[in-house]
């Protein structure tokens, strides 16, 4: 049950995961962002296990539209099919494993491999193979030959997410009452759609580190000094101090900022018209009409609201869809950290905008967006350039037996319940969600398969912490 | 234009290029800004992998997410950051090499010119990183009244550069910096 066997047949003792993380000290190995052992068992017990991001619905509306993704380091195709089902679709041959789309996006009929013809329809199905009769003497049968499918499919109000292993819960369980408070930050405002064009970049970092990072509000102030000092960003935005943190169980947890009970209590009286003419407004005007509401944390509406529980409204952090998706706090981006080896990372940041956005309000939203992230972003230039060196730093020899202290806030804290069952820790800027995360990463690693996973993995945390 | 007209343009075009390309291959960013006219567009757009029959879909267009979308502002903050000794991406500072070639004027209209050019920019960062940038820019550059008759550096001020990488996935830790 504790041993874990990686691709190569090595075997890594469970004692020796179980020990990777400390979740009782605060220390990490640092060897788990450097062994290829251990890499190779997250891409088989983590990313082909898990529910991983696909794409918006908005940006496949079209029948044969599709989107090449990755789940770890399978490539997929998700593509609309004729009856507009969206597929999620192994991109490769079943002959000889050429893969069948060489794009990145675009719009087809079918799936034609360009090594030997094998035809495949917009569901996988296997249409056609030349030389069926004469070469083959009709001894294939296509219907055993078709594209293998992801195992299940399904999406969060227009937001696809598929998974490889029949044994995954479905997707609202997997994603647990966290990962869904935290899916509602991106319709916050309401319906979106996709924006055309998703930046992608390789960092050479571990692709924990960049996960690890966004719930980080320590670092802000440090790494980000320079956006600051051009003007970026508010200065106040910087290390916000009442922060809250969010649990969830297989390692989906929220932390950051939070609006207080006062502030939520007073946003409540509010009309949604209100709420959103409030969300409109400068800093200063804000200041001045709703001064108890800080000027800086979203105007929830009712509905989302509601969705998001008593609790979770009031979180206006990072999300973190357990592995690799970052939500950004005012829910019009998300970003994939793709696993590319022990030191690499694919960094991809999608971009969403509300459709009743005016074109004002669209043009200033995509201001501030295309500034802040992605490999030009005033804030991920420097982030990227921590990362790599985190990584690089961290892996040689004697350098890599000491541990990483990810020990903020350990034993400080208690999880408040609320009546209707939502967790939170509230607090000031910690490490709680690093440490979640990590530990529930090790519960990933161990369990043999997903009943195993089920059976062991650490409940939502309750009392101190 | 006569022909001697359109040999003197391409000359101070490519004379403006190698000038500007120095300013920021030695880190002179303001003097760099004083090249850059107020109502500056500088973008560059994501280019993806697509087929020959998607390559409608092959760059975003404006309005689409990009990299860059910057006006004369962004780019002044872009070079406030680039000064400040907490730029970590920039700190140790990177050494850059701006090449510009195949230079074609496009069309000129008053004291407006269109140019195409092809770039290769280098950077050299740390001990061991090295990346190359390579594409094509469209530029709209605006004579300006010239100063002295002494003044050697035509001249121009830029007030579109759109850039348009030959590579899809950026395959740098960042884009700290100027193209």
């Amino acid at each position: 049950m504790l041993a874990g066997t990686n691709s190569q047949g090595g075997v890594i003792d469970g004692d020796r995961l179980s020990s990777l993380v400390d979740s009782e000290r605060g220390t990490i190995d640092r060897r788990i962002y450097s062994d290829p052992d251990i890499y190779e068992l997250e891409l088989e017990r983590i990313f082909a296990r898990a529910w991983n991001f696909m794409c918006h619905e908005s940006q496949i509306p079209n029948t044969g539209d599709y989107f090449i993704n990755f789940i770890g380091e399978d490539q997929v195709i998700v593509v609309r099919d004729n009856d507009g089902a969206v597929q999620v679709l192994l991109n490769t041959c079943r002959h000889r494993g050429n893969a069948l789309c060489r794009a990145e996006q675009g719009n087809t009929k079918s799936f034609v491999c360009s090594y030997h013809g094998w035809n495949y329809g917009l569901d996988g199905r296997l249409l056609g193979i030349p030389g069926q009769k004469n070469f083959y003497r009709d001894q294939i049968d296509p219907a055993e030959w078709g594209l293998v499918k992801a195992a299940k499919v399904d999406d969060y109000k227009g937001f696809y997410f598929a998974t490889l292993d029949p044994g995954a819960p479905d997707l609202h369980d997997f994603l647990g009452d966290v990962g869904r408070t935290g899916m509602e930050v991106l319709l916050a405002q309401g319906e979106v759609v996709a924006v055309d064009g998703v930046q992608k970049n390789i960092i050479d970092c571990n692709w924990k580190i960049a996960v690890d990072n966004l719930f980080d509000w320590y670092h802000v102030k440090i790494s980000h000094r320079s956006a600051a000092k051009a003007g970026f960003l508010n200065p106040r935005m910087m290390m916000p101090m009442d922060q809250m943190v969010m649990l969830g169980e297989y390692g989906h947890a929220i932390g950051g900022p939070m609006i207080s009970e006062a502030q939520q209590a007073e946003i409540d009286q509010l009309s949604d018209e209100e709420r959103a003419d409030i969300d409109l407004l400068s800093d200063a005007e804000r200041a001045k009409l709703a001064p108890r509401i800080n000027e800086r944390r979203p105007v929830r509406k009712k509905a989302t609201a509601e969705a998001m529980g008593p609790v979770g409204v009031r979180a206006s952090g990072h999300p973190n869809i357990f592995p690799n998706l970052w939500i950004s706090t005012r829910g019009m981006q998300v970003s994939l950290r793709l696993p590319r080896g022990p030191f690499e990372t694919e960094v991809w940041w999608f971009t969403f905008m509300p459709k009743k956005f005016t074109p004002d309000q669209r043009r200033g939203a995509m201001k501030f967006i295309s500034h802040s992230f992605g490999p030009a972003g005033l804030l991920e230039q420097d982030d990227g350039e921590n990362w790599s060196q985190s990584t690089q730093s961290s892996r040689g020899v004697v350098s890599g037996r000491i541990p990483h202290n990810m020990q903020m806030g350990l034993g400080q804290d208690e999880v408040l319940e609320h009546p209707l069952g939502q967790k939170r820790i509230e607090t000031r800027v910690n490490e709680h969600a690093q440490r979640w995360t990590y530990k529930c990463w090790a519960e990933w690693l161990r369990a043999d398969d997903w009943d195993d996973l089920m059976a062991m993995r650490s409940p939502s945390p309750t009392g101190r912490i | 234009m006569d022909a001697g007209e359109r040999l003197a343009l391409q000359f101070d075009v490519e004379q403006f290029f190698y000038h500007e390309a120095a300013l920021l291959d030695d880190r002179e960013f303001r003097a760099w800004l004083d090249l850059v006219a107020d109502d500056m567009h500088y973008w560059m757009p994501i280019r993806r992998t697509v087929t020959r029959d998607n390559l409608d879909q092959e760059f975003t267009k404006i309005g689409g997410m990009s990299y860059f979308d910057d006006d004369k502002d962004d780019l002044v903050m872009r070079v406030e950051k680039l000064e400040a000794g907490s730029a970590w991406s920039e700190n140790p500072a990177s050494r850059t090499r701006h090449f510009v070639s195949n230079v074609r004027i496009l069309e000129t209209y008053r004291d407006e010119i269109a140019v195409e050019a092809a770039f290769h920019l280098y950077r050299s960062r740390l001990n061991g990183k090295i990346d190359h940038w390579i594409g094509k820019r469209r530029d709209r550059l605006r004579r300006m009244e010239q100063g002295s008759q002494q003044e050697i550096q035509p001249g121009f001020q830029i007030f579109q550069r759109h850039i348009f990488l030959d590579q899809t996935i950026i395959r740098s830790t960042n884009l700290s910096n100027l193209f």
